[in-house]
């Protein structure tokens, strides 16, 4: 008995260990740059910037070494991984093009802690970033407000472009305190993405749906593509004169990250009829294309074209990660930056920033064609149809032509 | 009904192999507190050792012409690889309990603490963040084993049997049941497993007779090793697509809990790792489980909180633990550092 105590209590012990355990490697690696240290991929911009840009973002390294060991544009990514395949990477692209287009030095920042980054841990990416001279610095994720509003008025003189953000105010409890005029926020039209994917799968003859959406149904981008989503099978099911039936749920996804958990629930999905489902959140793709590869389901991509990363992909609700950063990174290189800072701007088909990919190899439609995909977004673009962005409402509605299970 | 089959063996293999593990390192009289670390350590290796032959561009000609007798030969070697590494990271634990008699529990947790360092400290410099994915794919694409392989069209029907047992499953998980048994037999029906399981209860009689207890615990803790390392890359390739974060989600612990319910016998902890198997399936699926194939889900129709359902495998485990505890029967001299000289 005595020695079955000290085993339990040893476990427990282990338990509690392994759980700080866990933390606190990327806590020590979280800010350095380890490529830098490991002296590998090392490039000097000007080996990068041959007259020529390059297109591919691909085929820019990561990680550079800089001269004078400052750099200019500096990236703090979201939670989740930078080679998410999605949100953290496609902002990151963007950071990458400019750069490498204009032969200035970048450098990403992973705030500490990985998906339980605390706002402490977000400063002090912006803050290592600002020290090693960043001339801009691109701040993704509505998680980094707090640590950004702080940021921002440490850091008066340095521009700050706040991807799936908002204007912010210096004291959040009161909104009409002064509006940090140094960052610039960007949001997205997604609901518009969210609608095409959806009216496109009905559309193409998809009957089941689903969908699973990451930020545990906090994250206001993944609720507008995930209302976005709703509405288009709503209308084209109506279209059709049909019903269809959607799994919509927020589950295992509160991190953005991939689980076994979110694996099993997607392949009972799959297992149940569904026949497709958009993966609306980061690293969350990796578990649902692996679920749907195990069960010949498909998937519907999010924020940049995922079609290369799986057979199983038939569209992504892509929204113009790299471009809005490149566009909001040169206002400060060209000197207009006081045109976008302290306000917010929301990018959508006007902008030609949100859509779904029409390139041969990436449209895996078989009876929706590129053509009634165009008159669609001409029609949104018209505002002959408008998508409502107010997701609010997402329960309350009654759904004509969609059995809505909210799981 | 074969989704619920299905994703419990998922769950359980691994589990019951880990457990088995432990119960070989037990026997011979070492506590193997070190699973998670092992598993952790495995699945690491698993995961590089796929990755990097996946650059290497070993396999790609078989995937293009669907040769998948030879992907499975893949992802046998990926298992062997996994777990010879995850044997010769046990071998820290041998030396230090054997060779320098430290406390068990003590080595057993610094392996456990150094396990998931040292991992992401190797993934961050090579995949340069916190995960190490295949380098091209994903796991069911490369390796699971679907009814297509044998003929079958996308409609149909192979059967219960069929769809259960062959249809969407990995050789994996067989591999392991096969180990299982054959090592369960090897336990009790061997001279080896006799000696073995003599040096757990009293060293210094099986001293007396002649068997190396150095050479014995070593033995149990290699086996142990090796066992836990595939069955970390095992949880690694059908559970998380073949994925490594430096994290197992605690089945090496769940497998110590499997291992003491079980009481140390191997049929024992066949069961209790499908019981929490079960539930660690209804878990993450009590919402798309269709027991009987009526149409009518259950689970989600009872109207029970869903966090409930996601506290049961951890539930269990305190319940059946509490009521089962007093029965275990632990080998009465592991954690005890061999002495020759003492009585």
């Amino acid at each position: 008995m005595k020695k079955l105590l000290a085993l339990v209590l040893a476990l427990v012990m282990g338990l509690s260990l392994v759980a700080c355990g866990n933390n606190n490697p990327p806590a020590e690696t979280g800010e350095s740059n380890p490529p830098a240290e490991t002296g590998t991929e090392t490039q000097t911009p000007e080996e990068s910037t041959p007259a020529e840009e390059t297109t591919d973002p691909d085929s820019i390294p990561d990680s550079m070494t800089s001269e004078d060991g400052t750099y200019q544009v500096a990236f703090v990514t979201d939670v989740g991984q930078l080679k998410d395949k999605s949100f953290n990477q496609g902002t990151f692209d963007g950071v990458k093009l400019y750069a490498a287009a204009n032969g200035l030095s970048y450098k990403y920042y992973q705030p500490a802690n990985g998906s339980e980054a605390t706002d402490e841990d977000r400063y002090n990416a912006m803050k290592a970033a600002a020290d090693a001279g960043a001339e801009v610095i691109v701040c993704a994720g509505y998680l980094q407000e707090a640590a950004l509003r702080r940021a921002a008025m440490d850091y008066p003189d340095i521009p700050f472009v706040f991807i799936d953000g908002y204007p912010l105010t210096e004291d959040p409890e009161n909104p009409d305190s002064a509006v940090l005029t140094n960052v610039a926020g960007i949001a997205f039209k997604e609901e518009q993405a969210g609608y095409f994917a959806g009216y496109a799968a009905v559309m193409d003859g998809f009957e089941n749906l689903g969908f699973s959406g990451g930020g545990g149904g906090t994250n206001d981008a993944c609720c507008r593509f995930g209302y976005g989503f709703v509405q288009g099978a709503n209308a084209a099911a109506a279209e059709l004169d049909k019903t269809v039936n959607m799994n919509y749920s927020w589950q295992y996804g509160a991190t953005f990250s991939a689980s076994a958990e979110l694996q099993t629930m997607i392949s009972g999905w799959y297992a149940n009829g569904t026949e497709i489902v958009f993966a609306c959140g980061g690293s969350m793709f990796q578990s649902i294309s692996a679920a749907a590869s195990a069960n010949d389901g498909y998937v519907i991509g999010v924020d940049v074209d995922q079609s290369g990363e799986s057979d199983t992909v038939i569209t992504s609700a892509m929204k113009g990660l790299a471009d809005a950063v490149q566009w909001a990174v040169g206002h400060v290189y060209d000197g207009t930056f006081t045109e976008i800072g302290g306000t917010g701007t929301s990018l959508g088909v006007e902008d030609n920033a949100v859509g779904l990919p029409t390139d041969e190899s990436s449209w895996r439609f078989e009876s929706f064609s590129v053509d009634d995909y165009q008159a669609m977004y001409q029609a949104v673009l018209d505002g002959t149809l408008v998508v409502d962005n107010d997701f609010s409402k997402l329960e309350t509605t009654e759904w004509s032509n969609v059995n809505l299970n909210i799981i | 009904m074969t989704f619920l089959i299905q994703q419990t063996l998922l769950y359980a293999i691994p589990l019951m192999i880990v457990a088995l593990a432990g119960v070989f390192a037990e026997r011979s009289g070492i506590i193997n507190l070190a699973l998670e670390g092992i598993m952790i350590f495995g699945a690491f290796i698993g995961v590089l050792f796929v990755n990097l032959v996946q650059q290497a561009g070993v396999f790609d000609a078989a995937k293009e012409a669907n040769n998948w007798v030879a992907l499975q030969g893949f992802e046998l070697m990926a298992m062997v690889a996994a777990a010879i590494m995850g044997a010769v990271f046990s071998l820290l634990l041998s030396f230090a309990s054997v060779n320098l008699k430290a406390d068990q529990t003590i080595g057993g947790t610094a392996l456990n603490l150094l396990a998931p360092a040292l991992v992401l400290f190797f993934i961050r410099i090579i995949a340069n963040q916190n995960t190490l994915q295949m380098a091209s794919g994903d796991a069911a694409s490369w390796f699971m084993i679907k009814k297509s392989f044998f003929g079958y069209g996308r409609n149909d029907e192979m059967g219960f049997f069929g769809s259960t047992f062959i249809d969407k499953t990995y050789i994996a998980t067989y591999i392991c049941i096969l180990v299982f048994v054959i090592l369960s037999i090897l336990l009790y029906k061997t001279r080896f497993g006799l000696r073995l399981r003599s040096c757990g209860e009293n060293p210094q009689a099986a001293d007396s007779l002649g068997i190396n207890v150095y050479k014995m615990r070593y033995a149990g803790t290699t086996i142990s090793g090796a066992l836990a390392g595939m069955g970390g890359f095992v949880y690694a390739l059908t559970t998380a697509n073949c994925a490594s974060t430096g994290d197992v989600a605690g089945f090496g612990f769940l497998a110590l809990a499997v291992m003491i319910f079980g009481n140390w016998k191997p049929l024992n902890i066949a069961g209790a790792a499908l019981l929490f198997g079960l539930f660690k399936c209804v878990a993450a699926s009590y919402s798309s489980i269709d027991i009987n194939g009526d149409g009518i889900f259950l689970l989600a129709e009872a109207g029970i909180s869903p966090h409930f359902y996601r506290m049961l495998p951890y539930l269990i485990t305190l319940v059946v633990l509490a009521f089962t505890s007093k029965k275990s029967r632990a080998p009465k001299a592991e954690g005890i550092p061999y002495d020759k000289g003492r009585r």
